[in-house]
């Protein structure tokens, strides 16, 4: 019975399932928009399923931690996604543009948060906007990057246990990767975890 | 992770490294405390009825080609107590257990690895010992000192805090339990924080809705903590206290935020066994889930069993905290998640 007055609801206003939420997804509680940054599902005992999620209140910055049970449900607030490629950063602020319309939006530094380390031109993004104003981002799980400086390895290295070193890529940013990787190559970088992943 | 990851990368390879080592560890301080290790079929007619569990279903065909429906087991629980009712008194399995419609990613992966151990005679409290004794052995052997989960590092040797339920809430909520173990009251308590409550809550939901959000973040951050003697409407197969029926001998064990094993002080009366059964298999029709058979063996072997206690802790949780690594998937080779990756 309780699914179906859902759903009748979720027709009717934004009312929607927990089991709905993900990354970037804006929720309105006690009056203020959250976008939910990180989400995570738990099973505690013997298996009753809930949802914890970290949000960040849109208008002050705040961080909360909420732990809802699967199918509570929250009032989900209508985001617009859309896919936009970073053209630059300037100041504080990083540019994107939507390639289908060319429309351009800036998001601040704060909103982008630390991935904005892992951003390069041409790097498409999705990005979701409330009422045309960017609320949160989500960068592709990896991204190609050029290798720009990189120390050959040393013979001995191996035996001496150094089998990462560190190397620069074209966007500036610092990674560690196998000793094997040579100055000129692509490799892939998992931006969630900020570590080599493969060769490109 | 998998074999490409493992290869190019020495932090990958170091935790991993640890892993075995830290089963090899536990198998030897299992053989030195005389337990014997056991081996039950993972694939059971009869999988634990826990409301709440998704076992995967398996279909074997005999030669004649015929079907029989089989599944995975959540844990080893039932065949471990069948083998105490032959007649074994200190068991221990170390074996793969499966869970479906869990997260695949973080601390789950539908395949994970569990261990469980019984000792019949037993009581919890030795149980509890066992556990705390067992992760210090372990941490000493790989030079390990500190539990870690994301931010939180915890000291492993120190002695762990061990806190009954009923202090826990009165300390974080100001409440005595004993006044709010009725589905009722704790409605009522989920509300005055705020929580939301459904009419189809039950007093499980509403006790980890207020536990989930004002307690267990709090839980296990400076110190290793056991959390014992839980309500007894969730007591699952745990015997009830004696002392105070209202609650149950379970246990579990929090560190560093994680929730890593979960302890029974284990029914052994047969009648409440199947009384309990019976709840849970109507519970699982009232929630629109698959039906499954009530493991009447398992009540049988019980007969035999005077007293239990036993306890089932997560393998790559307890790797995760003893390693830092912050993903299962830096524990475990080719997860579910690796092996669906394109």
């Amino acid at each position: 019975m309780n699914k179906y007055i859902y759903s009748f609801l979720s027709l009717i206003s934004n009312m929607a399932s927990t089991n709905e939420i993900r990354k970037g997804v804006v929720i309105r509680q006690s009056g203020d928009l959250f976008v939910v940054v990180e989400f995570q599902h738990i099973n505690p005992g013997k298996g009753a399923a809930f949802v914890r999620t970290r949000m960040k209140n849109l208008s002050n910055g705040k961080v909360v931690e909420n732990t809802y049970k699967t199918s509570e449900s929250v009032e989900i607030v209508d985001v617009n996604f859309q896919t936009m490629q970073f053209l630059y950063k300037t100041g504080d602020n990083f540019a994107f543009m939507n390639m289908q319309n060319y429309e351009q939006i800036e998001m601040n530094g704060d909103l982008v948060g630390g991935e904005g380390k892992y951003l390069k031109e041409g790097v498409e993004c999705v990005i979701g906007l409330y009422e045309e104003q960017p609320v949160s981002i989500q960068l592709p799980k990896k991204i190609k990057y050029k290798v720009v400086e990189a120390p050959p390895a040393v013979k001995g290295d191996s035996a001496s246990g150094n089998v990462t070193k560190e190397i620069k890529l074209d966007n500036g940013l610092i990674a560690y990767a196998p000793i094997f990787i040579k100055e000129g190559e692509e490799i892939l970088i998992n931006t969630e975890t900020g570590e080599y992943s493969a060769r490109a | 992770m998998r074999f490409k990851e493992l290869r190019d990368s020495t932090q990958l390879k170091k935790i991993y490294d640890l892993r075995l080592e830290i089963i090899r560890q536990m198998r030897m301080w299992f053989y030195d405390c005389d337990f014997v290790e056991v081996d039950t079929p993972s694939a059971v007619i009869s999988p634990d009825i826990e409301p709440h569990l998704n076992p995967v279903p398996v279909e074997f065909y005999n030669e004649h080609g015929e079907k029989n429906n089989f599944y995975l087991h959540t844990s080893p629980e039932y065949a471990m107590k069948k083998l105490l009712g032959a007649g074994y008194e200190k068991i221990f399995q170390i074996c793969h257990c499966f869970r479906n419609v869990e997260e695949s990613g973080n601390t789950h992966n539908p395949e994970f690895t569990m261990i469980e151990w019984y000792r019949a005679p037993g009581n919890y409290f030795e149980i509890m010992d066992d556990l705390e004794n067992l992760f210090k052995a372990i941490g000493k052997k790989i030079n390990v000192s500190k539990l870690q989960h994301h931010d939180i590092a915890v000291e492993l040797n120190t002695t762990w805090e061990r806190i009954k339920i009923k202090d826990l809430w009165q300390k974080y909520l100001g409440v005595n339990l004993d006044d709010y173990l009725t589905t009722k009251k704790m409605g009522e308590l989920a509300a005055a924080h705020d929580l939301q409550v459904a009419p189809s809550d039950d007093f499980t939901d509403l006790f980890y809705k207020i536990f989930l959000n004002e307690i267990e973040p709090k839980l296990g951050q400076t110190v290793p903590t056991i959390i014992y003697e839980y309500p007894a409407q969730m007591a699952a197969l745990a015997r009830l206290c004696s002392d105070d029926n209202r609650y149950a001998e379970r246990f579990e064990l929090y560190a560093a935020g994680l929730e890593v094993a979960n302890c029974f002080g284990e029914l052994t009366d047969t009648k409440e066994q199947l009384t309990r059964f019976e709840n849970e298999r109507a519970q699982r029709e009232k929630m629109d889930k698959v039906v499954l058979p009530i493991d009447k063996e398992l009540v049988s072997a019980l007969e035999y069993v005077p007293s239990a206690a036993g306890i089932a802790l997560g393998v790559d949780r307890m790797v995760m905290l003893l390693t830092g690594a912050r993903n299962i998937n830096e524990v475990i080779f080719n997860t579910v998640a690796d092996q669906l990756e394109k």
